[in-house]
């Protein structure tokens, strides 16, 4: 190709954004710029005055209100082109990006996290999910899922999962942190994640059933819950009942990001048999610190937790093999932090680049032509 | 998955997985060319880079072995899988325009670390893939991807409507979600990014196309034509054990028997059923199939299939039949006698009615067509008619239900297609499937439009030829050659096809010329000496077997007294067979 590709990308979330989606989509621009692509970004949130942007990134105020968002979408479609390609980071935006695709005579890459695609779209969103050039994903679950309403070559949907920050790494246990937190002898069970009414399938509830049983076998053992919620107070009721003692189970709130690594260090076992995670980013945390994962079966947590290098997914419903489990994983020490290699932001960076050259080395679909392979 | 395969090559196994094991390759292997270990598979290039799990046969592997020794090429089998590997490492993908034969294969090159699937022009063989995002499973029968267990048997919408409305599932779907197949004609690269979109490198319209544009006179027609058979035969001969025929007591079996009585071939086995209903009446091909074995001198094997076997056979049929199909149950009976001949390699007619217009298809779609299309200009009027008639009026004056869309249908070549070709009509689909099936299977199907896009040329074909791309790109592939496959395979026979084949479709004259010369009935002549002439004379029986009769009562009640009747009485037995979902298959 004579040019780098440009690309448009619409997004909820840009750089100068807090959270999951916005570090995703962070990590996959700053690939695309160091692949030599030029990327302008028109995001709902994410003001990136005083970030620095990777050299080929571009990115417009943002613009949360709809017709103003559309506005400085179809402005910098005008401004910029001519375009390669557009990016839409949010099946909820694909109607507008596809639309811009078709007018810039662009190939359309989406991107799709998981929650989004769980219930087939209204009839134009739907169409213009399946006149994608690329869709990208975060796990197979979501890919399975989005195939089976989206009548799309499954080749043309790619699994790109998150990534683990170089901050998650192992490191010898915090025994100030230990001792702040009361974790006592161990071992030490550990669960994070928000107490939120919303979220209950976490599980819980389900650890705190296999505890009066776990420490029959070690007395000294403790479940720590990290996180705070509404669901709070409920949660800890129910320990108290099902655990039988109240020493079992240590609520410690809320743990700012910095100190997570130094947590999962002191802690024995992550477990959280969760049933509906979209992904599961922080059973790999967690096993990147050196913590083997008992995890729950279902949604994508099995691409967070593919084998035993990690962990296990246990049904969150049979208490005998979540105890089972715990004994086990217990007994085979800390995991090795290789395992967590597959979703560094490296390896996230290649095959990035990668599909994006797949993507521009096609030509672009052309309207109206059938999906027949 | 290996061991699901056993049938297919019960003459040797092997496993290969690449130093990471990133990659690996599992092989069951039916011995024909090549008999000693030297053959075994998944077999490696000399360096070590190439590694390759291959089912078919390479017709032509002689000669491109001889261009490729004059290269500097060396060779340490007489295989023609090993030809595959240094034609690869010659050319690149782009080395399977060069093969003519079967064929369907997986090859790893490690220096690329990328894997080329590829599968033959005409869809002899078959060849499924389940990609789930992170790992891609690729076989011979879709059925051996279910038998690793990783594989999800969530139902995929449009292969059920495709069986329902054709008695086949259309490529590239298969019943279950996350199995596919490769297109006939296309190639598939998978590397680190995945499977990269197949990549079609033959198409029957196009084929047709080309062969159109060159000239042909009447005259010559008929020995163009006996000169393309007796090479395509001659290339299907290619064999380390003796290659038999399947002998029914029409033209295009005997023209083959013939044929290769013709170019020396001795001691040939001709293979005939036979059914104790047809025994002393006209259906009963044996007399006729005998008469031919004896002019040509073949051993005659004549096996007799009653109905108690096929219901002793019908839950191994079920079981081997590696998607829901109408069809196959000739095969699977022919094969399995085969078997018990110890035959391991048979010739077959299949494919002479699309290359030489054997179908009514070939009178009745242009009839259709040409007749209906000037209707289609009253928008809606078509789909009224059909609406009333299905709504029960038509079969309160006798109609057939296919009767009701034909003033909606027969004005396009794909809607003519869909009522001379298909089992249910789309209105009619509601009664064995759920709404949301039917719904979400047509959207995804597309029946007329993937139809009408067999028929997109180069150059613009004519009638006779589209009916050949229809029947050759549709009910060929997607019917006949797969049934052919499995219920073969179930009994270890490879079944070889010298009519179906690109060399031979593009030495044929032009379509046209093919109608006018009488291809058909011209096959008799095509052997000498020529075929008998009783042959000649016997109007095609089609499915005049009693398999029609035993299908319709293993089917139950319900089956109704007609050939259409019981189709799609069989069809409703075959899907409850049971095929997608936990614990099916």
């Amino acid at each position: 190709m004579s040019r780098p590709p440009r690309l448009l990308a619409l997004l909820t979330d840009g750089y100068g954004a807090q959270g999951g989606i916005a570090r995703y989509n962070q990590d996959l621009f700053d690939a695309l710029a160091d692949a030599g692509a030029e990327c302008f970004i028109a995001p709902r949130h994410g003001d990136a005055s005083g970030v620095v942007l990777p050299r080929g990134v571009t990115q417009e105020a943002p613009a949360f209100g709809r017709l103003r968002y559309v506005a400085r979408c179809l402005l910098a479609a005008r401004r910029h082109r001519p375009f390669d390609a557009v990016f839409c980071g949010h099946v909820y935006m694909v109607p507008l990006a596809w639309m811009l695709a078709r007018l810039l005579g662009a190939r359309l890459w989406l991107q799709a996290h998981g929650a989004e695609v769980l219930e087939v779209p209204g009839a134009l969103s739907r169409r213009a999910v399946e006149a994608a050039d690329l869709v990208t994903v975060v796990s197979r679950a979501t890919r399975h899922t989005l195939l089976s309403w989206a009548s799309l070559a499954p080749e043309r949907v790619r699994v790109l999962p998150d990534t683990v920050r170089d901050m998650f790494e192992p490191g010898p246990p915090s025994e100030a942190l230990r001792s702040r937190l009361g974790f006592g002898p161990g071992p030490v069970l550990l669960t994070v994640g928000r107490l939120s009414s919303a979220e209950r399938y976490k599980g819980h509830e389900q650890v705190f059933a296999a505890l009066p049983a776990l420490r029959a076998r070690f007395p000294t053992l403790v479940h720590v819950v990290a996180g705070d919620g509404d669901d709070r107070a409920r949660l800890e009721a129910r320990a108290a009942e099902l655990a039988g003692e109240s020493a079992a189970v240590r609520f410690v709130g809320y743990i700012p990001e910095a100190d997570l690594p130094d947590l999962y260090r002191s802690a024995d076992l992550y477990v959280m048999p969760s049933t509906k995670e979209g992904f599961g980013i922080v059973y790999l945390e967690a096993a990147a610190c050196g913590l083997r994962v008992v995890g729950g079966v279902g949604g994508g947590s099995g691409d967070a937790v593919p084998g035993e290098q990690i962990g296990v997914l246990v049904d969150s419903g049979d208490g005998k093999a979540l105890e089972q489990a715990i004994v086990r994983l217990l007994a085979m020490g800390r995991a090795d932090p290789e395992a967590v290699a597959p979703y560094r932001r490296d390896r996230f960076a290649t095959a990035a680049k990668r599909l994006l050259s797949r993507l521009m080395a096609h030509p672009r679909r052309m309207k109206g032509q059938h999906e027949f392979s | 998955m290996n061991e699901r395969m056993a049938p297919r090559g019960p003459d040797g196994s092997g496993d290969w997985f690449s130093p990471d094991g990133r990659v690996g390759f599992t092989h069951r292997r039916l011995a024909i060319i090549d008999l000693s270990e030297r053959g075994a598979q998944p077999m490696h290039s000399a360096d070590g880079k190439l590694t390759i799990t291959f089912n078919g046969e390479i017709y032509n592997y002689r000669e491109l072995r001889a261009e490729l020794e004059r290269k500097g090429h060396v060779f340490r089998t007489e295989t023609d899988t090993e030809v595959l590997l240094q034609l690869y490492a010659d050319r690149g993908p782009a080395m399977v325009e060069a093969l003519r034969g079967m064929f369907a294969f997986g090859l790893w090159d490690a220096a690329r670390r990328s894997l080329l699937l590829a599968r033959d022009p005409l869809g002899i063989k078959p060849l499924y893939y389940a990609d789930d995002g992170w790992t891609v499973r690729f076989a011979s029968q879709a059925k051996a991807l279910l038998a690793g267990g990783a594989v999800s048997r969530d139902p995929e919408p449009a292969g059920i409507v495709g069986f329902h409305l054709f008695g086949n599932v259309p490529e590239p779907f298969t019943v279950w979600q996350s199995i596919r197949s490769l297109p006939a004609g296309c190639t598939m690269t998978v590397d680190a990014t995945g499977p990269d979109l197949p990549a079609p490198y033959y198409r029957v319209a196009d084929a047709l196309g080309r062969r159109a544009a060159r000239p042909c006179a009447l005259a010559d027609a008929r020995s163009r034509l006996s000169a393309a058979v007796h090479e395509s035969v001659r290339y299907h001969l290619v064999a380390d054990v003796p290659v038999a025929v399947f002998l029914s007591a029409g033209l295009d079996s005997g023209a083959l028997l013939g044929t290769m009585a013709e170019l020396g071939v001795r001691d040939i086995s001709a293979v005939t059923l036979s059914f104790e209903e047809f025994r002393g009446t006209a259906n009963d091909e044996t007399p006729l199939a005998a008469e031919v074995a004896a002019r040509y001198g073949a051993r005659h094997i004549v096996r007799t299939v009653n109905r108690a076997e096929f219901e002793r056979d019908l839950p191994a049929l079920l079981d081997a039949m590696d998607l829901p199909t109408i069809d196959g149950i000739n095969t699977w009976f022919v094969s399995k006698a085969a078997h018990e001949a110890g035959i391991k390699v048979a010739l077959s007619g299949l494919g002479a009615d699309e290359c030489f217009g054997g179908y009514p298809s070939f009178r009745e779609l242009p009839r259709f067509v040409h007749a209906l299309a000037p209707l289609r200009v009253l928008p809606g009027a078509g789909a009224l008619v059909r609406r009333v008639l299905a709504a029960g009026v038509g079969s309160a004056i006798g109609l057939h239900p296919k009767a009701a869309g034909i003033l909606e249908y027969g004005g396009s070549w794909a809607g003519a297609y869909l009522l001379r070709r298909g089992v249910l009509m789309p209105w009619e689909l509601a009664g064995p499937l759920d709404a949301d099936i039917v719904e979400e299977g047509l959207r995804r199907l597309v029946p007329l439009g993937r139809t009408e896009d067999e028929l997109k040329a180069d150059s613009p074909l004519g009638d006779f030829d589209r009916v050949a791309a229809l029947e050759t790109a549709l009910y060929m592939r997607n019917q006949l050659l797969r049934d052919s496959d499995w219920a073969g395979m179930a009994h270890s026979i490879e079944i070889r096809v010298p009519y179906v084949d690109p060399f031979f479709l593009a030495s044929l004259p032009p379509g046209d010329i093919l109608a006018a010369a009488g291809a058909k009935a011209a096959i008799a002549d095509v052997p000498q000496p020529p075929l008998p002439e009783p042959l000649r004379n016997r109007a095609k029986t089609g499915f005049a077997t009693p398999v029609g009769h035993w299908i319709r009562e293993a089917a139950g009640p319900g089956g109704g007294t007609s050939f259409s009747a019981a189709s799609r009485a069989w069809m409703r037995r075959v899907w409850q067979a049971g095929w997608t979902g936990a614990g099916m298959a």
